[in-house]
């Protein structure tokens, strides 16, 4: 997965659980939704690439690289040279073992950073991903500004994300166990537009993959079930409630069928 | 009345042409052309005769899957030894000749053709037969080393039959294998043996207990209805069955239960069968097999069987609380529409169990992708998932034991922000350690649908990984040795008695077909001609 470290702010009245995501959820949420995984996998990661226009040799930036999944996949299939940015060392480290066992240390490298501050000269890159993780930035328009920042004018900027429409999700949906799933900050898809429009990147165009929305959500059910097997206890002390999880997973599931909950593929343009 | 005729409209086929390959003749055995076609997102293969006409069946039940599990095609791996030469292209060079593209995950040996049981579904043709062949210690040592030579480090030998248990020197031919670099022994039974004689299955838990070697059981198991019984097996076997596996888990053996699954017979079975290997404490796995329309079994309709696709949606519709589309893979060593296959992890008391198929805790089909996706960060998960999805992973066998720890782990490993899962940190939980409990909660379920003179591919065939090994010392993939006649020529040559051409009890050749003195069927024209 991607960038897990910042927490997600939690709307009004769930403090205690947002307190709860803040203690934990940088363990928990790891072995819930696994660090090379976001929803759609490599498939989704190809179809975005597809929709960036890149040649050999062009400068890619991959904002929260997690463990260089996405970043490694382009190196190789597109042939580019990718940045990959991520918050956490440990994930930089790993991902830059992965580039180097691939055999792609020159065309991928790895750096510790923020993306609220991302730590590139201005107009570098032909074109920023950021997978699964802006949902997670506390402040989505100054990531917006700083992807418009470091692209080259005419470059692209590809993101798949959650979708959510905080008005319409249920309850159960706003607290902790969103918080893992990163629904609670996940904004509605014209939303994002909107956030990108401010930083000047005008969207070209927009894909629903909702399906993978699901899989996710199955995915968190079953790492779920395999921590009550295995460490049911320690789970229970560190805040998880496992009996509350069938209801949130539920309504999850039915926030996706009404299309409240998604994921969404984006691609973006800086003004030539 | 002077009307103009009508235009002529040109008219569009109703299937989608996807392969030309080659087939056999399912009467005479004749290598043939064939296409495989797509209708109404199903996949058929076809093939014509010059001499017998045409013939269709369907091969699987699912086209979108059948055209995405390409990706998932494993580059083969060359053995160290071929037996053969090419010389009349497949199928008729086997083998393996070196155009073969996989080594032998599974080595079979049939040490008899003599069986205790006198099944009306068979596809070895065995049975109470005065005429058959047992193998001698000379035979089992000169097959096991051909499969040694080929291998090197050989992972899984199976004995099979007829029924191997009644042979008086099975025990026999276990211990040459162990005294092999041949790790696992599997023994293939229907279990009669197993619940009359604890002394025998005790001497077979004793060499389960060898040090770094096993020996697992892989069990006739069709289902629970009596009807069941007796139109596959000709006999209620039921507590025999019960008393074999109860027999099994006081030796401390594991044991996979194997269901023969025909269409209108037990098709309904499967989620009962699964629940009840769950259950019972000897049982590790279940394997699914549509009946190979091979040797001996009832009329079937062609173009109506059981694929792998039909036998998944069967047991998802009979387990939804447990599994759902997505949850079994295609096995990447052999052409993956062969065999799929799932591992579950279970919890939880019988009739209230939470059970976790492993593909839905990490995405299986990123990892085995051989086509689109070349790299990716784990390679120690790929590693781990190609030994478990293949047709080497036996339940009881120390590297699927292994490998599903190694994937369990990998989970943890999920980056930088869980190290501290690893240490026991901030959680405090040592998943690691926990997993390690986890190899007692796992199940295995395969699905394989093997290949009969009807459906045969020789696309397919070119990359079989479970080989029949001939007492000359042959390798022949399982799919070619029961279609193209290498069965029929190995028991002419073994028994002396000559040994017809066996042919599918297929309804569209119903009037073309005559019994053979072991129930099967052959070609009326070949006895008249």
């Amino acid at each position: 997965m991607t960038d897990r470290n910042t927490i997600p702010s939690g709307p009004p009245g769930d403090e205690l659980k947002a307190c709860c995501a803040a203690a934990y959820s940088s363990d928990v949420v790891a072995l819930l939704l696994g660090d090379s995984y976001h929803p759609g996998g490599t498939a989704l990661t190809r179809r975005l690439a597809d929709g960036l226009s890149l040649a050999e040799g062009r400068r890619v930036l991959d904002v929260a690289s997690g463990r260089g999944t996405t970043a490694l996949l382009l190196a190789d299939a597109c042939r580019v040279r990718v940045d990959g940015v991520d918050y956490a060392p440990a994930n930089t480290a790993l991902a830059q073992g992965a580039a180097q066992a691939a055999g792609l240390g020159e065309r991928a490298v790895f750096t510790t950073g923020d993306a609220e501050h991302l730590p590139y000269p201005e107009a570098v890159f032909d074109a920023v991903v950021c997978e699964c993780a802006l949902c997670t930035f506390p402040d989505k328009a100054r990531a917006a500004a700083e992807f418009a920042r470091v692209l080259k004018p005419g470059g692209r900027l590809g993101i798949t994300d959650v979708t959510a429409d905080p008005d319409r999700l249920p309850p159960e949906l706003t607290g902790l166990a969103a918080s893992i799933a990163c629904v609670a900050d996940a904004r509605p898809l014209e939303e994002y537009a909107e956030i990108l429009a401010a930083a000047g990147l005008r969207t070209l165009r927009t894909e629903r993959h909702d399906q993978a929305m699901t899989r996710m959500i199955d995915q968190i059910e079953a790492r779920l079930n395999l921590l009550r097997m295995t460490a049911a206890g320690r789970l229970a002390e560190a805040g998880v409630d496992l009996e509350a999880a069938p209801a949130v997973l539920a309504a999850a599931r039915t926030a996706v069928a009404d299309k409240t909950l998604g994921y969404a593929l984006l691609i973006a343009e800086k003004a030539a | 009345m002077n009307q103009a005729p009508a235009p002529r409209r040109k008219q569009e086929r109703d299937e989608v042409f996807v392969e030309f390959t080659k087939s056999i003749c399912p009467m005479c055995k004749a290598p043939v052309d064939a296409q495989v076609n797509i209708r109404e997102d199903k996949v058929y293969l076809r093939k014509r005769c010059r001499e017998h006409g045409e013939f269709e069946a369907l091969v699987y039940g699912d086209a979108e899957e059948y055209v995405s599990s390409a990706r998932f095609n494993k580059p083969g791996t060359v053995p160290l030894a071929f037996q053969t030469e090419v010389r009349d292209g497949c199928p008729s060079d086997c083998g393996l000749c070196p155009e073969h593209k996989q080594h032998a995950c599974l080595g079979i040996i049939e040490v008899n053709t003599g069986c205790n049981l006198d099944c009306p579904i068979c596809f070895a043709d065995s049975g109470h037969q005065p005429d058959g062949y047992s193998i001698t210690h000379e035979q089992c040592e000169r097959m096991l080393d051909a499969f040694v030579a080929s291998e090197g480090e050989a992972e899984v030998v199976m004995f099979s039959g007829g029924e191997p248990t009644i042979h008086k020197h099975i025990l026999d031919f276990i211990d040459l294998a162990q005294a092999r670099p041949i790790e696992n022994v599997n023994l293939n039974t229907n279990g009669i043996r197993l619940a009359a004689d604890t002394n025998f299955v005790a001497e077979l838990g004793k060499r389960n207990q060898v040090p770094g070697k096993s020996v697992n059981i892989y069990l006739q198991f069709d289902g629970f209805d009596e009807r069941t019984h007796l139109e596959i097996r000709g006999r209620d076997l039921r507590t025999l069955k019960q008393r074999a596996l109860d027999n099994c888990a006081e030796a401390g053996l594991t044991v996979t239960l194997v269901a023969a699954v025909e269409r209108g017979l037990n098709e309904h079975e499967l989620g009962t069968i699964i629940e009840y290997g769950i259950d019972h404490p000897a049982v590790r796995s279940v394997a699914f097999q549509p009946v190979t329309h091979s040797g001996r079994h009832v009329p079937f309709d062609p173009l109506n069987r059981l694929t792998n696709p039909d036998v998944i949606r069967l047991i998802n519709e009979q387990r939804p609380g447990w599994f759902q589309k997505g949850d079994f893979f295609p096995v990447p060593c052999c052409f993956p529409t062969c065999r799929s296959i799932t591992y579950v992890l279970v919890d939880g008391e019988p009739g209230n169990r939470t059970v976790v198929p492993i593909p839905r805790l990490l995405n299986v089909e990123d990892h085995l992708d051989y086509v689109t996706n070349r790299v990716m960060p784990d390679t120690g998960i790929r590693e781990a998932l190609e030994k478990l999805w293949s047709a080497s992973a036996f339940m009881g066998t120390q590297t699927t034991e292994e490998k599903l720890r190694a994937t369990a782990e990998a989970l943890d490993c999920a980056g930088g922000t869980s190290h501290a899962f690893g240490s026991g940190g901030a959680c405090g939980i040592d998943l690691p350690r926990a997993v390690k409990e986890l190899n007692e909660k796992a199940f295995m379920i395969v699905v394989q649908d093997f290949q009969d003179p009807y459906t045969l591919n020789v696309k397919q065939l070119m990359k079989c990984c479970v080989e029949e090994i001939t007492p000359d010392g042959r390798l022949i993939p399982f799919c070619a040795y029961n279609s193209v006649g290498y069965r029929e020529q190995v028991r002419a040559e073994m028994s002396g008695v000559p040994i017809a051409s066996v042919a599918p009890n297929a309804l569209p050749l119903a009037d073309r077909l005559t019994t053979t003195p072991y129930g099967s069927k052959t070609a009326v024209e070949e006895e008249t001609r």
